[in-house]
């Protein structure tokens, strides 16, 4: 029970700082808090890189420094790069909760995604006709059933076999690695069914667009308000302490300030003009002969260039798919790991497994579960993956296991068991995404950016534990 | 247990005593396979030992299962049974060197099949894989001679990354210096991923703005990558990408237009090359006098070598038929989806 902060009424209030007593009226976790401080500051540190010596000199549409980093496109491509990892990051921090790990999700997705490839390209396409509805929808339930039964594998060997995870796992990284290779024989299938490969978010024609993204946006907007509302509600009915009321209205308004800005950012990101072109020729749609604007950017028609309008509009991309799955999953795993038994056994179980098994609960039973919802996850990021690239290989995902557990760690999770949030291995995701598209966007040299990557993640564990020791 | 070890044993001595029997007719031609989990050596293997039987020579062999102890090992077996040649597909090439010095101490001809270890007395046959680099560059020069191109380089572990990058950077380099053509994005690519390629390019083409003109990216896995993120950008089909290896999919991007180039290296080829060097090292044609042999000083310690270096096939939309022609792949797979190519009508 220690990641649940406790009452904002102590004698020590008056002596602390304004962020403390910020952080303590909020009830908004420090590391949750520090890790959005220095996605920021990295964010930020890269723009003005790009900025001061960028060497290849293109004009800039930045946000806020004029660089390349924050700007719409980069920061849609970020979030649709980071979606696989932070969906799969979510399983995994359930499981090294609950004291486990599972090392082969990386092979499993190679797994799935060959499979799934090949049974639409090679199977379903000759059966059911090129094009048909059916074959996406059979491919997605395929991979969610594949990957299910390959967490359920891996569960019942760790749970009833008695083999620990990293020896069972350590296997399955091998073994399905092999077994990938063997459907697929070192093959890439390609292309995708033009229906699944929607699902990857790489043809921005299928994404949400200006109107849905808003509407997204409202609904999440409703959604902060109404959660806060109904736990201040919760809380007066079963008499537990308050937040105060301004800190109530600076977390409504926190999170309505973020949902708006991500939207308007995503919202501004134009198709890139080839792909209006497109769009054009195959609607039909005459394309106005156009104007410059002051920067020289064609608008519409200069000429034979015609740039980033249709109708006189800008088209706009607005939030993509593998964004959405991954805000889906992040909210309902939320839920699970919070508001459910199933998730609170998983914590309990964490925290101490004997103190659990002897309260009555059925630890064999939720760890096989658990690693059930992990190869679940897999699936999602296999179709996800696979769908983006528009291919499937059996290298796809490889090493993913290592982004996806240093993602849960520098998440702030706890790999001794009990800690860990699920918004914090998300935002740990986005943070290392954010690094290795950083360091490609400014052309540093890859091995440099592998040592960084790696530095940082054991310096967030090293910061994590300064503050656990300092909150003690 | 030791009486399998035994059985095992026996049955070797035995196995080598009638391969030395069976020497007496025509020429033995050993290999020293590093492994077969890896598909390609069977089919390299079967090439092999038919041109070898065809020949009315016998072919004998091992496969290493990707030990080099293994692979000394197996060597020494074959040295047994007293073959004219042996060709070494090395696991490892620097650890097998004192295996081959016991091949040529025995009076055996030694083959580098594919993989070089720097031995002066071996031959070495390969793929030119400089060259793989410059037909990339051609053929991708010839579609667009000048503007902004982008590396999408294999991984940084792997010296064939930087061998490739050579290669093109020989054919560009009049272009470059003439500052017709720029250098916009460089970069390794972990494991040679395509997943890991998709995501620099779509960073090069962000950080240039859309404002590349050409991509080589050094294989057809990465070039799918490359590929995915051009299409995102409308710019598929536009923007000429090389590749390697003659994937099936890369074929059909080439046929559909999305890809300019696959350079691909016909393994039957090469084992059918590296059969008939041994065939005629077998029957006592000197090394340097058997056809389309050249010195190679081009390895980690260069050390000079005979060696034969073929040319691998540019395979482009004018030349999809060849690859069908020679079975590599089928028309259906080649031509899904392509409307305007003359070899899919």
């Amino acid at each position: 029970m220690s990641n649940t902060p406790n009452t904002s009424q102590s004698p020590a209030v008056e002596k602390e700082g304004p962020i403390t007593r910020l952080l303590r009226a909020t009830e908004i976790d420090a590391r949750i808090l520090g890790m959005a401080a220095a996605l920021l500051v990295i964010w930020a540190g890269f723009d003005i890189y790009s900025r001061l010596f960028s060497t290849i000199g293109f004009d800039s549409d930045g946000l806020i420094f004029g660089g390349s980093f924050i700007t719409p496109r980069n920061l849609w491509n970020l979030l649709n790069q980071t979606a696989s990892i932070a969906i799969m990051s979510t399983g995994m921090l359930l499981l090294i909760v609950m004291r486990q790990l599972d090392l082969s999700i990386g092979s499993m997705l190679s797994t799935v995604a060959v499979a799934i490839g090949t049974l639409q390209v090679f199977r379903l396409a000759p059966a059911l006709g090129e094009g048909n509805r059916a074959i996406w929808i059979i491919a997605v339930f395929g991979a969610l059933a594949l990957g299910s039964f390959m967490g359920w594998f891996n569960g019942v060997l760790v749970a009833y076999a008695r083999i620990p995870a990293f020896i069972v796992t350590l296997g399955g990284l091998i073994a399905y690695g092999g077994l990938a290779w063997a459907i697929i024989r070192g093959e890439t299938v390609a292309p995708m069914d033009s229906t699944f490969e929607l699902l990857g978010g790489n043809v921005p024609q299928y994404s949400l667009g200006v109107f849905w993204s808003w509407v997204v946006a409202v609904v999440a907007i409703s959604g902060i308000v109404y959660s806060i509302w109904n736990s201040r509600r919760q809380r007066q009915r079963f008499n537990f302490p308050l937040r105060p009321m301004w800190a109530e209205w600076f977390l409504g308004a926190a999170g309505s300030v973020m949902v708006g800005l991500l939207t308007w950012v995503v919202t501004i990101y134009p198709w890139a003009p080839n792909v209006i072109k497109q769009w054009a020729t195959d609607h039909h749609i005459t394309v106005p002969a156009g104007i410059e604007d002051k920067d020289g950017n064609a608008i519409c028609m200069a000429g034979e260039q015609m740039v980033r309008c249709v109708h006189g509009y800008i088209v706009y991309t607005g939030y993509s798919i593998p964004f959405m799955i991954a805000v889906g999953v992040g909210l309902a795993m939320s839920f699970v790991a919070t508001r459910t038994s199933f998730g609170r056994h998983i914590y309990a179980t964490g925290g101490n497994p004997e103190a659990a098994e002897l309260s009555g609960i059925n630890t064999k039973k939720l760890t096989v579960k658990v690693f059930i919802l992990m190869g679940f996850l897999v699936g999602i990021g296999s179709i996800i993956t696979s769908a983006r690239l528009n291919a499937a290989t059996n290298s796809l995902g490889q090493s993913n296991e290592l982004y996806v557990i240093a993602a849960v760690v520098i998440g702030g999770t706890s790999l001794s068991g009990g800690i860990g949030t699920v918004s914090g291995a998300m935002l740990g995701a986005l943070l290392m995404q954010s690094l290795q598209s950083g360091m490609t966007l400014l052309n540093f040299e890859s091995a440099f950016r592998d040592m960084v990557v790696g530095a940082v993640l054991v310096a967030a564990v090293f910061v994590d534990q300064l503050y656990r020791r300092s909150v003690k | 247990m030791k009486n399998i070890v035994k059985a095992v044993m026996l049955g070797a001595l035995a196995a080598t005593a009638m391969g030395g029997v069976a020497n007496a007719a025509g020429k033995t031609i050993a290999v020293s396979w590093k492994t077969f989990q890896e598909e390609r050596w069977k089919g390299d293997e079967a090439t092999i030992k038919a041109v070898v039987e065809a020949a009315g020579d016998k072919y004998i062999s091992s496969d290493a299962q990707g030990s080099a102890q293994k692979q000394a090992a197996d060597i020494e077996g074959l040295i047994a049974q007293k073959p004219d040649v042996i060709m070494v597909v090395a696991f490892d090439a620097d650890a097998i060197l004192p295996s081959i010095k016991k091949i040529s101490d025995a009076g055996i001809k030694s083959i580098a099949y594919d993989v070089q270890f720097e031995d002066p007395n071996a031959l070495y046959i390969t793929f030119d894989n400089v060259g793989v680099g410059r037909i990339m560059a051609k053929e991708v020069l010839k579609v667009k001679p000048e503007g902004n191109y982008a590396f999408i380089k294999g991984d940084k572990g792997d010296p064939n990354a930087t061998f490739l990058f050579q290669g093109q950077l020989e054919v560009l380099k009049a272009q470059m210096d003439a500052g017709k053509i720029k250098n916009v994005c460089e970069t390794f690519t972990d494991g040679w991923k395509p997943d890991n390629a998709q995501k620099n390019m779509e960073q090069c083409l962000t950080s240039t703005k859309n404002k590349v003109d050409a991509v080589l990216s050094e294989n057809d896995g990465m070039a799918s990558g490359v590929v995915a993120a051009l299409k995102a950008q409308g710019m598929a089909g536009t923007v000429p990408v090389s590749g390697q290896d003659g994937d099936l999919a890369a074929i059909n991007r080439v046929a559909l237009g999305t890809q300019t180039v696959s350079v691909w290296k016909d393994t039957a080829q090469l084992g059918k090359a590296a059969a008939n060097a041994a065939i005629a090292l077998a029957d006592g044609t000197a090394i340097d006098k058997i056809p389309g042999v050249a010195k190679f000083n081009g390895g980690k310690k260069k050390v000079e070598m005979n060696a034969i270096l073929l040319a691998p096939t540019p395979i482009t939309k004018d030349n999809i038929g060849d690859a069908i022609k020679a079975g590599h792949i089928t028309k259906e797979q080649a031509c899904a989806g392509v409307k305007d190519n003359a070899a899919c009508k």
